[in-house]
């Protein structure tokens, strides 16, 4: 994949330090291990751009230990006119993507994470999507099914006028059932960061700094967080916007315009936060991102540090990894060197690693 | 040629190049006839050599089952069960407004004028089960019900010979909120 012809890698328990310039291939060893973990890559949204260029595929295969014993996953990517195929395979055997998602955890941490704050609300919304998709296949379906009546609703919308009215109902009550199974799983995720989170927060920053506190701005009114409640107040919204939805030809309503939010002392971090305070923030809720995965799965999950070190602080770095504390293996790339009690170190140059005498 | 690809067809190409030529001339033949010949059926619009095709004007079907499918293909899927005894409707697609497919794309006009005209107890949707297949029944379900014919659609489940413990979770859910008394 990428720039790697073939590559045989069997990393160490611990801290798995790449170092390397930019453009040796780094990155693309990290993608290759989301890709292994969840089946997705965290950097790119046209996938086809992992095949190496002039090739027909790309696969990934590893061993992984978890609770329930030795995995073997594999994934292929095959480009073929243009459209990309992806097959997945566990032992194997080959699976639906479905059924492979979730066998290893990964918490993944990029740069643009470090602007979570003050990006646009559809980066945090992926983040909880790409966490909750890897915490519960009930999650992942409803995702997918959402996403493809939200594209149908909103095609519906745009199309001429005028609109079939019984065909909307009837995306509006598919958008209601998958939304709500999203809604509700949200809100208890965001309850479990959230409090994760100010812990984390608490512990470094003591009171001085304030009071994190991480909420869900849900759309959809989640006063009576039930099933029957959610629904509810989600078609008496849809009913207050069924006209502007018509005139602006977009569905208005929905998890797809939910949002989270960061306040310090009830101030809105985004918006008035220093950088350092955002900073801060960000990495706490990473650490809490970590920790409520490996609560719910009851696992260690992989962590994957993408340039990110080099980006922080030497006390920032420090207090990150210490937070993080048990996890039983990690990946980090750098282009610089970084204070960290690396198990192996290993140097990237044009798509060779060479590991490092400590 | 669909699923076809540059290997296969060259393998197609040196195949036919071994054959005597009549063997390419019948080919070309049945080709042909396949375009001049089959069309759709009038009133079910599965395809046919004749119009209406072998099943509408079969008598021994069950009139009081009619059963909607997406494309003329399904209905063979269907037939090679032997398990249905009714009729058929093809709808000519599945709804999907993202790619321009809409109700009045597909045969749903005509459906409903069948369900008045032969007034079938159930109407079965028999649609793949994404969620352009999901839509498109749910949406005829809607059409429909108000005129008092039963409207069902086929369930989702677990695969005959399959185990309990490698289904997937949602299709073991699904299996779950489709499940049937025995008692
Ligand atoms: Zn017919």
């Amino acid at each position: 994949m990428r720039n790697y012809a073939a590559l045989d890698f069997a990393p160490v328990a611990g801290l798995n330090v790449f170092v390397g310039a930019n453009a040796q291939g780094k990155s693309n060893l990290l993608e290759a291990i989301a890709l292994l973990g969840t089946g997705k890559s965290f950097r790119t949204a046209r996938e086809s751009d992992v095949v190496r260029h002039g090739l027909p595929s790309a696969s990934i295969t590893g061993q992984a230990r978890v609770a329930a014993g030795s995995v073997r996953l594999s994934c292929s990517l095959n480009v073929a006119r243009g459209a990309l195929r992806k097959v997945y395979a566990i032992n194997g055997r080959k699976v639906a993507y479905a059924s492979y998602l979730g066998r290893v955890r990964v918490v993944t941490f990029v740069p643009a994470h470090l602007s979570l704050l003050t990006g646009p609300p559809a980066l945090r919304r992926s983040l909880l999507n790409a966490a909750l998709a890897q915490d519960s296949p009930h999650y992942y379906a409803a995702l997918a099914a959402y996403t493809k009546f939200l594209g149908q609703k909103n095609a519906l919308l745009r199309a001429a006028h005028p609109i079939d009215e019984a065909l909307l109902a009837t995306y509006d009550e598919r958008l209601v059932a998958e939304g709500t199974t999203m809604i509700l799983a949200r809100r208890a995720f965001i309850a479990a960061l959230g409090e994760r989170a100010l812990a984390v927060h608490r512990a470094w920053v003591g009171e001085t700094d304030g009071t994190l506190d991480l909420s869900y701005a849900a759309d959809v009114p989640d006063a009576v967080p039930t099933q029957d409640g959610i629904a509810a107040a989600y078609v008496a919204r849809l009913a207050d916007k069924r006209s502007a939805e018509r005139s602006r030809a977009t569905a208005l309503v929905g998890p797809h315009r939910d949002d989270l939010v960061f306040r310090l002392n009830g101030r809105p971090l985004g918006a008035f936060g220093s950088q350092g305070q955002q900073r801060t923030a960000v990495l706490a809720l990473k650490v809490a991102e970590y920790g409520v995965a490996e609560a719910r799965s009851g696992e260690a999950p992989l962590l994957l540090l993408d340039d990110v070190l080099s980006e922080l602080d030497p006390q920032r770095q420090r207090a990150l990894l210490d937070a993080l504390g048990s996890f039983e293996q990690a990946f980090v790339t750098t282009a610089h060197p970084v204070e960290v009690p690396a198990a192996a170190t290993y140097r990237v140059i044009g798509a060779h690693l060479e590991r490092v005498a400590a | 040629m669909p699923t076809v690809g540059p290997k296969t067809a060259a393998r197609l190409v040196f195949h036919l190049l071994n054959r005597p030529r009549s063997e390419a001339q019948s080919l070309a033949e049945a080709i042909l006839a396949v375009k001049d010949r089959i069309q759709l059926c009038s009133h079910c619009f599965a395809l046919t050599e004749d119009d209406p095709c072998a099943l509408c004007s079969d008598g021994r079907r069950d009139a009081t089952l009619l059963c909607a499918v997406a494309e003329a293909k399904d209905i063979y899927a269907l037939e090679r069960t032997g398990a249905y005894r009714g009729r058929y409707h093809v709808l000519g697609g599945l709804i999907s407004p993202m790619d321009g497919i809409g109700a009045a794309q597909l045969r749903i006009k005509e459906l409903i004028e069948r369900l008045a005209a032969e007034g079938p107890d159930e109407l079965i949707i028999a649609t793949n089960p994404n969620a352009e297949g999901e839509a498109t029944a749910l949406y005829l379900a809607r059409l429909i019900a108000p005129s008092g014919v039963r409207v069902t659609r086929l369930a989702y489940g677990l695969p005959i010979g399959g185990d309990l413990d490698y289904a997937d979770e949602v299709t073991l859910a699904k299996a779950l909120e489709g499940r049937r008394t025995l008692s």
